[in-house]
């Protein structure tokens, strides 16, 4: 390597970073400003909520995702396991042939033919247009059939009276509830979930959050970069959470 | 005699009137101060409150939950926020409990709400408006993605 050149390696990473945030930083800067949904709309099914895990990049010990969604809706439990409300719950997977063992965080897979919506007697298990699974707690009558029907154990059930909702989760006695892709935020233009935001605050980045639609959002280009897969793809649930690495 | 008639027929009604409809934007009764105290006005006159409230509150949920309608002004988080008294302390008192705003009139009318069996009775956490800014953690992540595939490329062609 003659030593006239300047430009070193470090020196291109360098470079090269300067330029390409420009490109890239510009239309971050007012892509959510424009996708964020007035507050009086309602909301269209031309925007499509969607997850990717990348099971590799989660640690296994680390409880970011679960304690963030926890404190974001209150799920303060009775010190229960077996009845304490999850909306997200950390697995320990073994492959049978390798022993392989795998961490995976398990939350609502927000199908997109839920069967729990299928079962539920009073409408109150629905899927929202922009592809969010929830309960309708004001009709929902605390049968459990969704409970029953969802294969992926995403649904809890209150047991007891509540008395520390927050504010911006209301729940109690008597009624299912589960992971709604923190609606409460999204719908006041906050574009991330409070566990995708924990992940990446804890540096995992596990957890890719966004809308299908949007070319440039977090969860296109985790998709892009790594195969995923939808778990029990034999059921044709159509699951908008997959997962790469697993 | 006729004027005595008139005098006591006043009095009863003046006696009667508070409960139904007196108000005068001061809450007499409720212990503690709320915003609403220093508010000018409800979220639509007076007495359309007094007689709809509930019908504001039930399209309210139907809009917001099933449609994602997160308007201020029939929302139920909003009129908490609003209506929840403060004690000296600076303690909100949950609005629903003996004396409070959603509760002296139901008494007097029989009406039993359990919407505060989930309903936070006082704000509690997070604004529902209040605005996270993730800009830096979204920015951060993909300049950390194009370092990641920057130094493989440099690595490949090294
Ligand atoms: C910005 C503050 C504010 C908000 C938000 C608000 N209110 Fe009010 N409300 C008031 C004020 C001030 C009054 C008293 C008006 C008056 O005296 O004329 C009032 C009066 C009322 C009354 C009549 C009370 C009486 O004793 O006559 C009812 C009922 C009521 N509000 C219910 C609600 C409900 C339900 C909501 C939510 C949809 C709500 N308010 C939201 C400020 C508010
Ligand atoms: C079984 C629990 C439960 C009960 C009981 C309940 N709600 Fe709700 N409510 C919820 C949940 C969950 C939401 C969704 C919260 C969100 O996404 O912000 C909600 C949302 C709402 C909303 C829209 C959000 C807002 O703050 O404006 C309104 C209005 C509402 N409820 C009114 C009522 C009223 C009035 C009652 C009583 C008659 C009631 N609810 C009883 C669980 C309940
Ligand atoms: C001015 C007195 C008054 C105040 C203050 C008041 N209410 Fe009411 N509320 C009533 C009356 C009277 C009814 C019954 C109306 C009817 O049945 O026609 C009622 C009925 C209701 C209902 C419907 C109940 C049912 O069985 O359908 C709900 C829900 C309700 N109120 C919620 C609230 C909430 C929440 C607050 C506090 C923000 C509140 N109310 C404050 C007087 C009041």
């Amino acid at each position: 390597m003659s030593t006239d050149i300047k430009l070193t390696r470090r020196g291109f990473i360098v470079k090269s970073i300067s330029v390409l945030s420009t490109v890239y930083f510009i239309p971050d800067l007012f892509a959510p400003a424009q996708a964020a949904k007035p507050l009086h709309e309602e909301v269209k099914s031309d925007t499509k909520w969607a997850m990717s895990i990348d099971v590799d990049k989660c640690a296994s010990g680390c409880t970011a995702c679960v304690d963030a969604c926890v404190e974001e809706n209150g799920l303060y439990g009775f010190d229960r396991p077996e009845t304490d409300s999850q909306w997200i719950r950390k697995l320990t997977i073994k492959d049978i042939k390798t022993d392989k063992v795998k961490v995976v965080p398990m939350l609502c897979q927000h199908c997109e033919n839920p069967p729990c919506c299928d079962v539920c007697p009073t409408g109150a298990s629905f899927r929202r247009v922009d592809g969010i699974v929830m309960v309708n707690q004001h009709t929902c009558i605390g049968c459990r059939y969704c409970m029953m029907a969802c294969p992926f154990k995403a649904r809890s059930f209150v047991h007891e009276n509540l008395t520390e909702q927050v504010t911006t989760a209301p729940r109690g006695k008597g009624c299912v509830e589960s992971c709604n892709f923190c609606v409460n935020r999204i719908d006041h233009g906050i574009p991330t979930t409070a566990c995708e935001e924990a992940c990446m605050k804890e540096g995992h980045k596990a957890i890719s959050f966004g809308d299908l639609s949007d070319p440039n959002s977090r969860v296109n280009k985790a998709l892009k970069i790594k195969q995923n897969r939808r778990l029990r793809a034999d059921l044709s649930l159509k699951q908008r959470v997959t997962y790469s690495n697993i | 005699m006729y004027q005595l008639a008139i005098r006591l027929l006043l009095v009863i009604v003046f006696i009667i009137s508070p409960d139904i409809y007196s108000h005068d934007g001061i809450n007499h009764s409720i212990k503690g101060k709320s915003k609403a105290d220093d508010a000018a006005q409800c979220v639509e006159p007076t007495e359309l409150m007094q007689k709809e409230h509930f019908v504001f509150l039930y399209h309210q949920r139907d809009k917001t939950v099933i449609n994602g309608v997160r308007t201020k002004n029939h929302s139920f988080a909003n009129c908490i926020d609003c209506h929840v008294s403060y004690d000296e302390v600076g303690e909100p008192i949950p609005i629903n409990s003996e004396g409070q705003f959603c509760q002296t009139c139901h008494v007097q009318t029989a009406v039993n709400i359990d919407c505060f069996s989930c309903h936070a009775s006082v704000p509690r956490g997070r604004k529902p408006e209040a605005h996270i800014s993730l800009n830096y953690n979204h920015l951060e992540d993909q300049v950390s993605q194009e370092i990641e595939k920057l130094v493989s490329y440099v690595e490949g062609v090294k």
